[in-house]
């Protein structure tokens, strides 16, 4: 895989790539997709499936409840007047 | 110039999409919250049956087709307030396909597709440094429709959005709660390529978007420029739009079905679940089934469906023109009353119209019979008070002649009327009652 | 060795073999019925929880997993958290952010992956029971290597509530024991329908134990294995022949596109798991929050992610990109679809499945690091196919190499039909003369 298309990836990842890690992964990224290509040869086949069991119309009723404390769950985050603290947006 | 929508709305469940988290307002931020809808790992996502219902009802209500199953993706984009990084929402296979509504039962404005999928939470800016991210709407269902560019003004663009939302609201007995649950991306092309303002909220600032982005792409091409594919925001204050970033090309999302929810075989649901008709719906049927001018029937329809049922229901005991006549008249000044008794029973309504049409009982007996039954009080009260008020106009109109020539020529003058009597009884009669009277003596002295 | 006494030697058993990240502060096992540890992907309350990362070092969930809650529910007392390669991206536990477990056979060697440091328990700590997770061959794999038995049970029979996702459609929660009879001992304590996790629940009932008549071997099962290994399952088959078992050979030519078909599902789906991650909410949180956003995740990302783990998002991210998201993505779900077919139609007609466990013993430390990426995928060639088709599997120890390192051999039964699996390893370990790992601490 060329550079470019790796660093568009990685970009859209959330990954910033050392020059060495650059390298790495597009030779990996080529010799893995050139062994993927067998897929193209592989028979289709009609079937659909999410999951490889049929897991359908798994439903819950709409009813309000809290299991756990909102504090309990805010305990290891790093929070300002019960905000959770996010970076900068623009 | 083409205009496309994207309207999301919140579903009125008691409890979140994907968690039993409760939808109502929260005491303070981060509240309202569990491990599915903070994103913790190892939590995941548990559908909501209720969120799919009130969803089929409104892909039936837009004309859409409903197939035989339906089944959630993952979106992926990086943001603070999206808990997972990935808004688990429909791909491939949304809840409706294929729908038309007509504006004013007019015009059609097709519906791409609608689906449901997951609100992120709610960010606070501090100063110019971080974010506060508050996950209490995290996980809130909404329903996503979004409209073929069908629509060519932005006055059009908000008419349609307030029919939607009324016809919305009916649909699934969503409160009205101001504009709130509302919001929209907005498209809109003047030449061939097209910019897409991101959530505006309300009916008013998406027309005042949408112009401040007709007047600017149509000023852009005339100055001989280019329109370049890109996403705005609408500032509300200042009133216009602005370039946040160049559109996201669609690969960036990286769609993936969801496979921790399954799929939904929602067919059957689908067949059995009838819809309420629409109040637009039903004011064009109104119009088409009984004759009725467009306004009589808005007018039914908007002070209450109730009423217009009622209408319905005389006119297949009488006629249509009778039916009109009273339902307009008697019954539509003592409705508010009717209403605030909190009874919800009105054929007796039906049966004093009928003994007015087999000569039983005249004219005026009828409109006070069915002013006694709607208030709750008895005939003699209702008599003696529309007396007071017949005499109270007949004693103005003796000491005010000019009232009757006047009205020859403009039938406003009987507002002259009205604002005196209106004056003096201090809300004793309802404006209807008063409204009628006086012109049902105005005619009489004609 | 009482329960009491194996708490207070843990830490120097996890010394020599590094089978742990965490262990248990407790020293008293009070009236605990039975000792197990979890991989360290599954959430516990009393325990960090890292699934091998960095990323999420000091992080304490508020809730145990439904497998985790289900075990101390029927008396067990969880010991600690056992290694494994970082959010199960590996097959030799050598991507752990901390630390490498080392083979009870031979520590030069490794323990096999992801789920090596249960495995190793399973080995070094007679009568341990260890929660394993099989994503691709997570399970049998180092259940092979280590000469113990591993059962992973068909996809969404035990909860994966508390499971830190690897890849949804793929992940399996299961047992590994020296004792053939903890698999459906254990397995039936954790499964059963959570309302957390919808896809647990669809499952009928676990049948009864059913005594496995027919085995059917794929005609290629054995090709690009090694020498020792073609030798022990040959052994193997005779055994199961003499005890009454009959073999057939069959063709399954889907199989062979199961590891790229896998691979593609699983980084497809772990690149979207893996994006909350970002420095925000639980583990490492002390950047610098003045960065934009987009900076501020991807700092956080770039510096305590793996190279595999890496390597793997840029993997899934391609994959399920516009323009190669047909071509990869959808295609590779529709091979899965045949596979599954595949299996079924063999197994209409035989209880289970059989091959080599892995193609070739736990190889030594130094070949790994020699190793290529499309190598070590390669290595879960027959380990792939049973995972990306949901079916329930188990790994049993039948021989031993000339260095006397374990070979293991995989029965792969039809969708819920675990109970032939349970039974066939009950009554395999009548038969098998298993050779314990001389354990000195």
């Amino acid at each position: 895989m060329d550079r470019e298309t790796v660093e568009k990836v990685a970009r859209s990842a959330h990954l910033k790539l050392t020059e060495e890690e650059l390298e790495i992964f597009s030779r990996d990224l080529g010799d893995i997709l050139g062994y993927f290509a067998m897929l193209d040869e592989a028979p289709d086949c009609e079937g659909f499936g999410i999951d490889p069991i049929g897991v359908a119309d798994v439903l819950r009723d709409d009813e309000p409840y809290m299991e756990l404390e909102p504090d309990a769950l805010l305990q290891g985050m790093d929070t300002y007047d019960n905000y959770v603290r996010g970076p900068r947006l623009l | 110039m083409k205009i496309g929508l994207e309207v999301h709305v919140q579903l009125p469940t008691k409890s979140k999409l994907f968690c039993p988290c409760p939808t109502t307002d929260a005491p303070a931020p981060n509240t309202h919250v569990c491990p599915v809808c903070l994103g913790l790992p190892g939590a995941r996502p548990m559908m909501n049956g209720k969120a799919i219902e009130y969803g089929i009802l409104l892909a039936k209500m837009l004309g859409c087709t409903v197939r035989d199953t339906t089944w959630f993706a993952r979106k992926i984009y990086f943001y603070p307030d999206n808990a997972k990084n990935f808004q688990i929402t429909q791909y491939d296979r949304p809840l409706g396909e294929g729908g038309v509504y007509y504006l004013n039962g007019k015009k059609p404005i097709r519906i791409t597709r609608i689906h449901i999928e997951e609100d992120p939470g709610k960010i606070k800016r501090v100063g110019d440094l971080s974010s506060l991210v508050d996950y209490n709407r995290s996980g809130i269902p909404l329903a996503e429709i979004v409209t073929e560019p069908d629509l060519s003004t932005p006055a059009e663009a908000r008419e349609f959005l307030g029919q939607l939302i009324r016809d919305i609201r009916h649909t699934v007995d969503l409160p009205d709660d101001g504009e709130r649950s509302i919001r929209c991306d907005c498209n809109l092309s003047v030449g061939t390529e097209r910019c897409e303002v991101k959530n505006v909220t309300g009916l008013r600032n998406v027309e005042r978007a949408l112009t401040y982005e007709m007047v600017r792409q149509t000023k852009l091409l005339k100055a001989g420029g280019k329109v370049v594919r890109e996403t705005r925001r609408f500032d509300e204050e200042r009133g216009v739009t602005i370039s946040v970033r160049k559109k996201e090309m669609e690969a960036d999302y990286g769609y993936i079905d969801e496979p921790d929810l399954g799929i939904f075989n929602v067919k059957e649901l689908a067949d059995s679940l009838k819809i309420k008709e629409s109040p637009h719906n039903m004011i064009i049927r109104l119009t088409k089934e009984y004759g009725i001018d467009d306004k009589t029937a808005k007018q039914f329809v908007s002070t209450s469906v109730d009423l217009a049922k009622l209408f319905e229901d005389l006119a297949a005991a009488t006629d249509a023109e009778t039916a009109r006549t009273w339902t307009s008249g008697a019954i539509s000044a003592g409705w508010r009353a009717f209403e605030a008794r909190g009874v919800t029973d009105a054929s007796e309504v039906v049966n004093i119209v009928r003994k007015f049409v087999d000569g039983e009982i005249t004219d005026t007996e009828c409109g006070l019979r069915i002013k006694a039954f709607l208030a709750g009080t008895d005939i003699d009260s209702v008599s003696a008070g529309s007396a007071d008020l017949d005499a109270m106009i007949s004693r103005y109109l003796d000491e005010n002649p000019s009232v009757i020539d006047d009205y020859r020529k403009n039938d406003k003058a009987a507002n002259r009327v009205i604002g005196h009597v209106m004056k003096q009884t201090g809300g004793a009669h309802s404006s209807a009652d008063i409204v009628s009277a006086t012109k049902r003596l105005i005619v009489e002295r004609l | 060795m009482s329960h009491s006494s194996v708490l207070s030697s843990l830490s120097k058993i996890n010394e020599k073999y590094r089978m742990f990240r965490t262990v248990t502060s407790e020293t008293d096992a009070g009236d605990a019925k039975f000792l197990f540890s979890a991989k360290d992907n599954l959430t516990s309350k009393d325990m960090e929880t890292c699934s091998g990362s960095r990323i999420l070092e000091g992080y304490r969930p508020p809730f145990d997993a439904t497998s985790i809650a289900k075990m101390r529910e029927a008396g067990g007392l969880l010991v600690g958290k056992t290694n494994m390669d970082e959010f199960g991206f590996g097959t030799f536990s050598t991507n752990s952010a901390f630390g490498v477990p080392r083979n009870p056979y031979d520590l030069e060697r490794s323990c096999g992956g992801s789920s090596g440091g249960a495995a190793c328990a399973a080995a070094v700590m007679e009568g341990h029971v260890a929660i394993g997770v099989s994503t691709g061959g997570s399970i049998c794999c180092p259940a092979s290597f280590c000469g113990v038995y591993g059962v992973v049970p068909t996809y969404g029979r035990v909860s994966r509530y508390g499971l830190l996702d690897y890849g949804n459609s793929l992940d399996k929660i299961g047992i590994i024991s020296s004792n053939a009879s903890d698999l459906g001992k254990y397995v039936e304590i954790m499964a059963g329908a959570d309302p957390r996790d919808p896809t647990s629940c669809v499952q009928p009932a676990i049948g009864a134990r059913r005594k496995l008549k027919s085995v059917a071997v794929p005609g290629d099962a054995t090709e690009g294995v090694s020498e020792d290994v073609k030798k022990a399952f040959k052994d193997g088959l005779e055994a199961l022949k003499s005890m009454g078992v009959d073999v057939e050979k069959v063709e399954m030519p889907s199989l062979r596109y199961a590891i790229p078909a896998y691979y593609v599902i699983a980084t497809s789906e772990a690149s979207t798991n893996l994006a909350r991650y970002c420095g925000m909410r639980y583990g490492h949180q002390d950047g610098d929050l003045s960065l934009k956003f987009d900076d501020y995740f991807t700092s956080f990302r770039s510096q305590y992610f793996g190279e595999e783990t890496k390597r793997r998002i840029l993997l899934g991210t391609f994959t399920r990109m516009v323009g190669f998201r047909d071509r990869y993505y959808s295609k590779a779900r529709r091979v899965r679809q045949s596979i599954i077919e595949e299996y079924r139609s063999v197994l209409s007609g035989c209880d289970a499945v059989l091959t080599p466990t892995m193609p070739f013993v736990s190889p030594k430390f130094t070949d790994i690091s020699k190793m290529t990426p499309v190598e070590s995928y390669k290595a879960d060639i027959l380990t792939g196919p049973p995972n990306i088709a949901g079916m329930p599997h188990a790994s049993m120890p039948c021989g031993y190499d000339r260095d006397g390192m374990p070979i293991g051999m995989q029965f792969v039964a039809n969708h819920w039909d675990e109970g032939v699996l349970f039974s066939a390893a009950e009554e395999w370990e009548k038969n098998f003369d298993a050779v314990r790992p001389e354990v000195s601490i």
